[in-house]
């Protein structure tokens, strides 16, 4: 093994004094905090927003305060129809006993200040009712004949949080993973025949297994290092970015069962990815024609995250996990939402990715060793 | 009679559609140097990468110091150093661990290696350089470079493809003072070339291939005849006259 570690030890201080590489590493460190940051920013200005409603007739009394309290400003209105179109978010006609509501739910501003109405009324409509019948000496419970009392099993926030993770931690991990290996991969295949060093390479008396594994090796290691970065980045950027939920602003952690089969799984990911974009690399003459083979990657690993974004409660049969990636996707959701690990899943997952690891390894010795390596121009 | 750096036997070679070589045969011994000449499209760099192992041979055998390319690819590969016009090195490594990278690959490690790297370094005259990445250095000194690669794990057998095909006056001269001295010190020299004046000079014996045949074989001076040049014979033999 000895000419494996020492292919690892060169490609590893190429890579490191790549611009390419580095500035893909560095990229995926800072991308996730400035996406957090825009997704708080933007929230946190759409919840604490105020809006404007357009009235005509009069305020019943009180209601008027409550609005204000709720980021809703009453400005009159002589027609609210047609001020609800353009100039107000909402139009509203009091009435007597009654308060006709215009909006067009085409406007998201529109939608945002009617679901506040609604909250407002209902609360104001109760406190009315119970006041007039506590006046009459009734007890006001009567008009709530069967309570319902919750008994939420997680904290809600933490519930938000972990949908939230469960979608963006495996997305940014595969992405990671890839982007990071991606350069590094090329250049060691695709770019030692561009550069003319393949030749004098496979020219050493070192087996080409070996050869190959050493640039496995640190594909992995870069890719990993990669997806690492951008998983402390985002989490250190995640304790400090408040994102609304359903009760104060919280911060959002991950389970300590989640972190080591992250690991686990980044691992595998890594080892196949590094398998994979080594063999495409090698089918290709030049650096370009490489990046044209290995961009596709990309768009598939993209779509088993957003089965997870798209269909939340998806829970499939264990023959899913036998699907690379999408397994690794599910896997990973499992544990952040569940807080626990389903062992069949991971064993299956763990032996899908493995294989698909070893085909690709398979695929790119294969192709490592022809003859068409060399005599291909 | 001592044994022959490389032996090759009847050896048959199909690239794509095209059967490059059709029998050829031919052996180089130690101390000497051997041309390998002919056209563009003979099979010379074909040859030489069947010799390196690079290549599978379709038929025929080759051995290089009597280990078959087939069955011991890599004990070959151990005594075999090229140095081709095409300057491959790792533009992010300086020069000293360039060479260093390729000796550890042939086998050496410890005081050794770095007594290789430090010896070819200073033949090579790369000790103002060998501290500098790859990629800043002038294409006379990549191609040093190159050639301290070839030889740094010091192989009985050494093999020039078209090795001043891209190269000044200077660093010509240089390479071929470089087989002159591994010859003297009982390397076996393969001169791939159509530099046929250059070929002249230098080789003890030469073979010359035409089509993938062998088409003259022997000492130089007996393949060149009663004719002004080696070149007039080399005319002659491939149909060019």
């Amino acid at each position: 093994m000895r000419a494996t570690w020492i292919v690892y030890r060169k490609e590893v201080i190429e890579i490191l004094r790549d611009r390419r590489t580095l500035l893909a590493i560095g990229l995926a460190a800072l991308a996730t905090p400035i996406v957090l940051g825009v997704i708080s920013q933007v929230a946190t200005r759409t919840a604490t927003q105020a809006y404007t409603v357009g009235y005509s007739g009069d305020i019943p009394a009180g209601l008027g305060e409550l609005l204000t309290a709720t980021n809703l400003r009453l400005v009159p209105a002589a027609d609210p129809a047609t001020a609800a179109k353009q100039q107000v978010d909402l139009g509203v006609a009091f009435k007597s006993g009654e308060i006709d509501e215009y909006y067009d739910p085409s406007r998201q501003s529109a939608q945002i200040a009617d679901v506040r109405l609604q909250t407002v009324l209902g609360e104001y409509n109760a406190a009315k009712a119970a006041a007039a019948l506590q006046s009459k000496g009734v007890d006001p419970g009567i008009l709530t004949p069967v309570r319902l009392v919750g008994h939420p099993l997680s904290s809600p926030v933490r519930a938000a949080s972990n949908a939230f993770l469960s979608f963006f931690l495996p997305y940014i991990l595969i992405t990671m993973i890839l982007t990071g290996g991606f350069s590094a991969a090329l250049d060691s295949t695709a770019g030692e025949r561009e550069r003319r060093t393949l030749e004098s390479l496979l020219l050493t008396p070192a087996p080409r297994s070996r050869i190959l594994l050493g640039k496995i090796a640190a594909v992995t290691t870069i890719s990993l290092i990669a997806a690492v970065a951008a998983i402390v980045s985002m989490f250190v950027a995640l304790s400090r970015i408040s994102l609304p939920g359903p009760s104060e602003a919280s911060h959002i952690s991950l389970n300590p069962i989640a972190i080591p089969l992250m690991v686990w799984v980044a691992l595998l990911i890594a080892l196949s990815f590094s398998s994979v974009t080594l063999a495409l690399g090698t089918l290709a003459k030049t650096f370009r024609q490489g990046q044209a083979y290995v961009t596709p990657l990309y768009f598939i690993t993209i779509f088993p995250a957003s089965i997870v974004l798209f269909i939340p409660d998806f829970n499939p049969g264990l023959a899913y996990y036998l699907i690379p990636i999408l397994n690794a996707v599910l896997v990973l959701r499992d544990a952040i939402v569940h807080d626990a690990v389903a062992w069949p899943a991971l064993a299956v997952t763990s032996l899908s990715l493995l294989a698909t690891g070893g085909l690709a390894w398979f695929a790119a010795l294969r192709l490592f060793t022809r003859e068409a390596l060399l005599t291909r121009t | 009679m001592t044994e022959a750096a490389v032996s090759v036997e009847r050896l048959e070679k199909t690239l794509g559609k095209k059967k490059v070589l059709r029998g050829i045969s031919f052996q180089a011994q130690p101390g000497e140097i051997f041309g390998l000449l002919g056209p563009n499209g003979a099979g010379k760099t074909t040859t030489l990468r069947l010799i390196a192992t690079l290549l599978v041979p379709d038929a025929g055998k080759v051995e290089v110091h009597g280990f078959d390319t087939r069955t011991a690819p890599e004990e070959v590969r151990r005594r075999v150093g090229v140095v081709t016009a095409d300057i491959g090195i790792y533009p992010r490594l300086t020069a000293r661990e360039n060479i260093a990278y390729f000796a550890e690959l042939s086998g050496l490690g410890g005081r050794l290696l770095k007594q290789r790297v430090e010896t070819v370094i200073e033949r090579l005259d790369i000790d103002s350089f060998a501290s500098q990445r790859a990629e800043s250095l002038s294409s006379g000194q990549k191609q040093k470079l190159a050639i301290a690669r070839a030889i740094v794990h010091d192989p009985p057998l050494l093999m020039f493809d078209e090795p001043t095909s891209n190269l000044d006056v200077l660093a010509s001269r240089e390479v071929r003072e470089l087989m002159v001295e591994s010859k003297a010190g009982g390397k076996c020299v393969i001169f791939s070339t159509h530099v046929l004046h250059d070929a002249e000079r230098l080789c003890d014996r030469i073979t010359i291939l035409h089509e993938g045949q062998v088409v003259a074989s022997g000492p130089t001076a007996q393949v060149r005849g009663d004719r002004a040049e080696l070149e007039d014979a080399f005319l002659s033999l491939v149909g060019a006259e």
